[in-house]
C-alpha cells in the first residue's frame, strides 16, 4: 500500500498474527501499552522524512498492518536517536522495535520503499563482520556498485573532502584477535535471529 | 462437657454456573464433592453455584437442622471476601460460628491454575486439610468492650473538615489534627471551581468558620500524630504541637507584626510565586485566624536579635518562650484524611520546568490567575499559554528516574478546561492551547463544560507535547497531533503543566503507624475498591479524599459524608466485640520463666504474683493473637484459640493425602497481609505450580520446630514461610526464628535450604509468586526428602509427644 491516508484499512491489511509475532520481538513486549500519546511523533527528529510517525507506526501494528509496516520508509529512516524511547510514557523502546522491523523486512523479504537502505545496512554489517571495523571506501564502493550512477557521483566530491582531511583510509583497517570477533558475530546471528 | 462426635457438612461452590462458574471451569466439583464426602466424619458434601447466595446460605442451615452438623466447611473463595457472612449464617442456626471453616479453592487453586488435573487434586488437598482442622475445632465465646465516642481526623483539607463537620453534628467529639498553621488545605489555594465557577474560597470559608466555632470539634494546627496505641474503639494518641510563638488565643491577627517584620520569603501558599513574612498568616481567612512564627527564617530564632514584632504587637501575643507540646487523646475511631501533593514536573525534563520561570504547574498557575495574570518573567500578561495535561501521570516509565505516576490525576483535564476559561475571560484575546492525550470528562456537567470550551476559542490538540523550548522570549512546544498524524510546532508565552498528584509526603509513615496498608500507587488502601470504599484494613480506621487517590472535590465532599457516616455507625454502636482467637495460658503447666513476657510483640503478657512463683497471663485486650508465644514457651504451657496445636497440626498432616505432585511445598502464610497478597495473585490470574499449598497462620511466629518435623514426616519436600512486612514478626524476628529452626533442621537430617522465608506486602504479590518458583526449583534441584529420614523425624516426632502425654 502507498503512504495515503485516506485509503481505508481493509480486513485483507490486518494480519492478527503478526502482532503477536511483534509482541515477541524485543522492544515489542509492550507495544500494547502504547497510549497513543504522540509523544514519539512529536519528538522524532527524522518524522519530516519518514512516511509514517513511530505512533502510527506503533497503531498500525496494534491493528497487525503487516504490509504497511515492512514496507515503510520509517523503520529504515529511524536513526536509534533514542529521543523517543526517552520521553515515552510507557516505556515502550521504539528504536529497538525498529529494528526488529528492519530484521523481519530482510527476512520476509519485503521490498523497502528506500532500496539502498536495507543495502546500506547489510553492506555496513558484512564490512564490519569482514574486518572488526567500518572501511569507507569499501562501503561507498558497495552502495554505489548497488545504487546508480547518480548517488555516486552525489558523493563523489564529500569523499574527495574526506579523504584530503584524512578522515578516509584507503587500506582496510584491522583489529586484534579476530577469532573472537568472528564468534561474536556468529552468536549474535544465532539469538538475534528476530 | 460430652465431648461431641463431629458430623461435618462440607459445601463446596461453583462461583457461576456449571463450566463457566470461576470455580468449576478449573476445577471438577464433582469429583472435590466425592472426594469429601468419603472422608471420616462427613455427614454430607454438596455442590452449589453460589454458597455465598441466600439459597446456598439456606442450603448450609438446612443442613445443620436436617443433618445435625456440628462443623461446617465452606470451599469457596477467600475468606477475606465472605467469611463475616458465613460465620452469621451458622450462628442465626445455632452454631458457633468458631466451627465454621473455609477452603480458598478459589484465590488459591481455581485462579491460579489453568489446568483441570492439576487444580482438581489441589483442591481436593485444600478441602480435606479444612476438613481436618474443623474436626478439631472448638467453640469459642467472642466478649465486648466499651467504645470511645470521640474521633480523630487527622488533615485539615477540605476532606478532613467536611468529615468534622458531618461528624460533629451528629453529636460526636472531633479532634482536627493539622501539620500547618491553618486549616482549608489546597482547596484554599484555588480560585475558581470546575465545571461550576464557583469561587472556591466563597464556599471553603464559611466551612472553616463553622469548625472553628463548634462546640465539639477541637483544632490542633501546627500538630502531627507521633504514636498511636490500642484497640479500635479505643485508640489512644499522641499528638506533638510545634510552637507558633504566637498565642492564638491573644491575636487579633491585625497584622501589624508582619508588616513590621523585616523578614521576607517566599510564600508556600502561592507555590514560590508571591512572598510572606517570618511572621505570616498563610492566608487571610486562615483558622485558627492567627499568626505564626517561621522558626527556619525569623531573625530571633537565627541570629538572635530583632523580636520587632513583639514589640509592636497590641494584643501582646507574641509568645518567643513557647515549647512544643505533646498532648494525649482517647478516641474510638480514626479519619485519614491527608491529601495529596503535586508531584514535582522537574523531573520531567523536557518540559522545562524549573529552567524557564514562565513554565509553571497549574497550582501555580492558579495563583497567578488570582493575583492577575502575569508572566513570572517579566510581569507582562501572556496572550498564548500552552496547557499540558498528563505531565508525569500514566507513565510507567521515566527516562530521568525520577517521580512519576501510572494513575491518571483525574482532576488535569477539567481543571486545565477551567483555568483556559479563566484565562479567556481575564484577558480579552487570550489563547488557550490545550496538548492532551485523551480529554476525561466524566463528572456531572463536565462533558457539557468541555463542549462549551471547544466552541468558545479554546484549542485542543490531541497528542502529548513532545518537548517545551525557550525560543527568543517565547516557548516553543513541540508535540505530534495524532488525530492528523503530523508534527506540530508553536510559540507561547506561557506553558501550564497539569502535574500528576502523589499522596502528601508522609502518608507511609502514619500507614504504618497506624497499621493500615497504602497500595502500590502509594494512596491509603481501602477495604474494599467498590464495597467498602472508605474503610482501611484495620478496624475503627477510615480515610476518605485524596488520602485514598486523586479526586476532585465533589468527590471528595461525597468520601468526607461516607467516612462520618461510617465512624458513626461504628461509634454510635457503643462497644466493639473483642476477638476470641487470643492465647491462654495452662495455669498447671506455666512455670513462670517469662519467655513468653519477653517476646510478645503486643505487651500482652502480664506477670502474676501466686503463692509458689510468679505465673504469667495473657491479657485478652491487648493480646493481638499472633501465637508467637506458642513455639517460644518451653513448657507448651500456651495455646492459641482457633488456632490450637491439634487444629494446626491436623491441617499439616493433610499433606500425607496421595496425590502425585513432586516437590511438596507447604507455605505457611501470616493470614492478614500475606494471605491479601496471596489472594490478589489468584485475582490477577498470577500462576504458580499446584505442589504449593498454603496454610495460613495468625504469624509464621506460630510455627514451631514441631510442626516443621509433622510438615517433613507428612511429606512435605520444603517448606516457605511468608510474612506481612508490618506484622509484628518481620525483619530481624522473623531471621533470627528461621536461623534457629535451620539449625534445628539440620539435627534432623534435613537440609537446611528446605526452609525459606520471605516478607511482602500486599501489592507485592509477584514476589511471593517468584520466591514459590525459585524455591520449588531449588527443592527440585535437591530432590526430594529421602525416605530414611521422613521415618526417623516421624519416630522422633512419636517420641515427643509420648513426652507431651506424661
Amino acid at each position: 500500500m502507498k503512504p495515503n491516508h485516506r485509503h481505508a484499512i481493509t480486513s485483507q491489511m490486518m494480519d492478527k498474527s503478526f502482532l503477536a509475532d511483534v509482541m515477541k520481538m524485543r522492544g515489542g513486549q509492550n507495544i500494547l501499552d502504547c497510549i497513543q500519546c504522540g509523544v514519539c511523533a512529536g519528538s522524532c527528529p527524522a518524522s519530516w522524512a519518514m512516511d509514517f510517525t513511530p505512533m502510527q507506526i506503533v497503531r498500525m501494528l496494534h491493528l497487525g498492518m503487516k504490509e504497511t509496516v515492512l514496507s515503510s520508509s520509517t523503520i529504515w529512516i529511524c536513526a536509534s536517536c533514542y529521543t523517543c524511547a526517552t520521553r515515552c510514557p510507557r516505556g515502550i523502546d521504539i528504536p529497538l522495535l525498529m529494528s526488529a522491523l528492519k530484521n523481519t523486512a530482510i527476512k520476509e523479504k519485503v521490498p523497502a520503499r528506500i532500496p539502498i537502505k536495507p543495502k546500506f545496512h547489510k553492506s555496513f554489517a558484512d564490512i564490519v563482520q569482514k574486518y572488526g571495523r567500518i572501511h569507507e571506501p569499501e562501503l561507498f564502493l558497495k552502495i554505489a556498485n548497488k545504487t546508480d550512477m547518480h548517488g555516486l557521483m552525489e558523493n563523489a566530491t564529500l569523499g574527495w573532502t574526506l579523504l584530503r582531511k584524512g578522515k578516509l583510509r584507503l587500506k582496510a583497517p584491522k583489529v586484534n584477535q579476530k577469532t573472537q570477533w568472528s564468534s561474536l558475530f556468529k552468536n549474535v546471528a544465532k539469538e538475534g535471529s528476530n | 462437657m460430652v465431648k461431641q462426635e463431629p458430623k461435618i457438612g462440607v459445601y463446596i461452590c461453583r462461583c457461576g454456573c456449571d463450566v463457566e462458574g470461576n470455580i468449576s471451569a478449573t476445577v471438577d466439583v464433582e469429583k472435590v464433592k466425592e472426594a469429601a464426602a468419603s472422608i471420616n466424619g462427613v455427614k454430607i458434601a454438596e455442590v452449589y453455584e453460589y454458597v455465598c447466595s441466600n439459597p446456598g446460605q439456606q442450603m448450609i442451615r438446612d443442613g445443620i437442622k436436617e443433618h445435625g452438623l456440628n462443623r461446617i466447611v465452606v470451599a469457596a473463595c477467600s475468606p477475606r471476601m465472605h467469611l463475616e457472612t458465613f460465620k452469621r449464617n451458622v450462628k442465626q442456626e445455632g452454631l458457633n460460628p468458631y466451627l465454621l471453616e473455609i477452603a480458598n479453592i478459589r484465590e488459591q487453586c481455581s485462579w491460579i491454575h489453568e489446568d483441570k488435573k492439576l487444580a482438581t487434586p489441589k483442591a481436593i488437598d485444600l478441602v480435606v486439610r479444612a476438613v481436618e482442622r474443623a474436626r478439631n475445632l472448638k467453640p469459642l465465646e467472642e466478649k465486648t468492650v466499651k467504645v470511645n465516642r470521640a474521633a480523630l481526623v487527622i488533615g485539615g483539607g477540605i476532606a478532613g473538615i467536611n468529615a468534622s463537620v458531618e461528624l460533629a453534628d451528629k453529636g460526636y467529639q472531633v479532634y482536627l489534627v493539622e501539620k500547618g498553621p491553618s486549616i482549608g488545605g489546597h482547596m484554599a489555594q484555588l480560585g475558581k471551581t470546575f465545571p461550576t465557577l464557583d469561587c472556591s474560597s466563597c464556599i471553603l470559608t464559611p466551612k472553616m468558620v463553622y469548625v472553628a466555632q463548634h462546640p465539639l470539634i477541637k483544632i490542633f494546627s501546627m500538630s502531627e500524630v507521633t504514636k498511636v496505641e490500642g484497640s479500635p474503639g479505643n485508640y489512644k494518641i499522641t499528638i506533638r504541637k510545634r510552637p507558633r510563638f504566637v498565642d492564638a488565643t491573644k491575636c487579633t491577627a491585625c497584622g501589624e507584626c508582619a508588616k513590621k517584620c523585616p523578614i521576607t520569603v517566599k510564600s508556600e501558599f502561592e507555590v514560590s510565586l508571591g512572598q510572606r513574612k517570618a511572621i505570616y498568616q498563610p492566608f487571610r481567612q486562615a483558622v485558627p485566624s492567627a499568626y505564626s512564627i517561621d522558626k527556619e527564617h525569623c531573625l530571633y530564632f537565627t541570629k538572635g536579635v530583632c523580636k520587632v514584632c513583639q514589640k509592636f504587637c497590641k494584643a501582646n501575643a507574641v509568645d518567643f518562650a513557647q515549647q512544643e507540646e505533646t498532648i494525649e487523646l482517647n478516641v474510638g475511631a480514626i479519619v485519614v484524611s491527608t491529601g495529596y501533593e503535586i508531584l514535582d514536573p522537574y523531573g520531567v525534563r523536557q518540559y522545562s520546568y524549573g529552567l524557564h520561570p514562565d513554565v509553571v504547574t497549574h497550582l501555580q498557575f492558579e495563583r497567578l490567575l488570582v493575583q492577575g495574570l502575569h508572566r513570572p518573567s517579566n510581569k507582562e500578561q501572556p496572550k498564548k499559554v500552552a496547557f499540558i495535561l498528563c505531565v508525569g501521570s500514566r507513565m510507567v516509565e521515566n527516562a530521568n528516574d525520577s517521580d512519576y505516576c501510572e494513575y491518571c490525576c483525574n482532576i488535569g483535564c477539567m481543571n486545565a478546561i477551567k483555568e483556559a476559561y479563566v484565562f479567556q475571560k481575564e484577558v480579552p484575546d487570550a489563547e488557550p492551547w490545550v496538548f492532551y492525550t485523551d480529554i476525561r470528562a466524566h463528572g456531572k456537567g463536565y462533558e457539557e463544560f468541555y463542549a462549551r470550551l471547544r466552541n468558545h476559542g479554546v484549542r485542543f490538540i490531541r497528542g502529548r507535547a513532545a518537548e517545551v523550548v525557550p525560543n527568543n522570549g517565547h516557548l516553543r512546544v513541540r508535540a505530534a497531533d495524532t488525530l492528523l498524524g503530523m508534527p506540530i510546532e508553536e510559540d507561547f508565552d506561557m506553558v501550564v503543566l497539569s502535574s500528576g498528584l502523589v499522596p502528601s509526603p508522609g502518608t507511609e509513615t502514619l500507614a504504618r503507624m497506624i497499621g493500615i496498608h497504602t497500595g502500590s500507587d502509594g494512596f491509603i488502601l481501602e477495604r474494599h475498591h467498590k464495597l467498602r470504599p472508605v474503610d482501611t484494613q484495620r478496624e475503627g480506621v477510615y480515610a476518605c479524599g485524596c488520602a485514598l487517590g486523586p479526586k476532585d472535590i465533589r468527590e471528595t465532599i461525597t468520601e468526607s459524608m461516607a467516612v462520618a457516616s461510617q465512624v458513626a455507625t461504628f461509634l454510635g454502636k457503643g462497644e466493639v466485640p473483642v476477638s476470641a482467637e487470643v492465647a491462654i495460658v495452662d495455669e498447671k503447666k506455666c512455670n513462670g520463666c517469662e519467655e513468653c513476657f519477653k517476646f510478645c510483640p503486643a505487651r500482652a503478657v502480664e506477670k502474676v504474683p501466686s503463692t509458689f512463683r510468679t505465673r504469667m497471663e495473657i491479657n485478652p485486650m491487648s493480646c493481638t493473637g499472633c501465637g508467637i508465644c506458642v513455639p517460644v514457651c518451653p513448657k507448651d504451657a500456651i495455646d492459641l484459640n482457633h488456632c490450637t496445636e491439634e487444629q494446626l497440626m491436623a491441617q499439616i498432616r493433610g499433606v500425607e493425602q496421595k496425590d502425585d505432585v513432586s516437590p511438596k511445598i507447604l507455605a505457611f502464610i501470616e493470614k492478614n497481609t500475606a494471605y491479601a497478597s496471596a489472594d490478589l495473585a489468584g485475582q490477577t490470574r498470577a500462576h504458580y505450580g499446584p505442589n504449593i499449598r498454603i496454610i495460613s497462620v495468625p504469624s509464621t511466629g506460630r510455627v514451631g520446630f514441631k510442626h516443621l518435623l509433622q510438615a517433613f514426616a507428612s511429606g512435605a519436600d520444603g517448606v516457605v514461610f511468608v510474612e506481612g512486612e508490618d506484622s509484628a514478626f518481620t525483619g530481624d524476628k522473623l531471621r533470627e526464628h528461621v536461623t534457629h529452626l535451620k539449625k534445628d533442621l539440620q539435627t534432623v537430617g534435613v537440609e537446611p535450604l528446605r526452609l525459606v522465608s520471605t516478607t511482602i506486602t500486599i501489592p507485592q504479590y509477584p514476589k511471593m509468586v517468584d520466591t514459590f518458583e525459585v524455591f520449588a526449583t531449588r527443592v527440585s534441584k535437591i530432590g526430594p526428602l529421602s525416605p530414611k529420614v521422613r521415618l526417623e523425624i516421624g519416630e522422633k516426632l512419636a517420641k515427643l509427644k509420648e513426652g507431651e502425654s506424661r
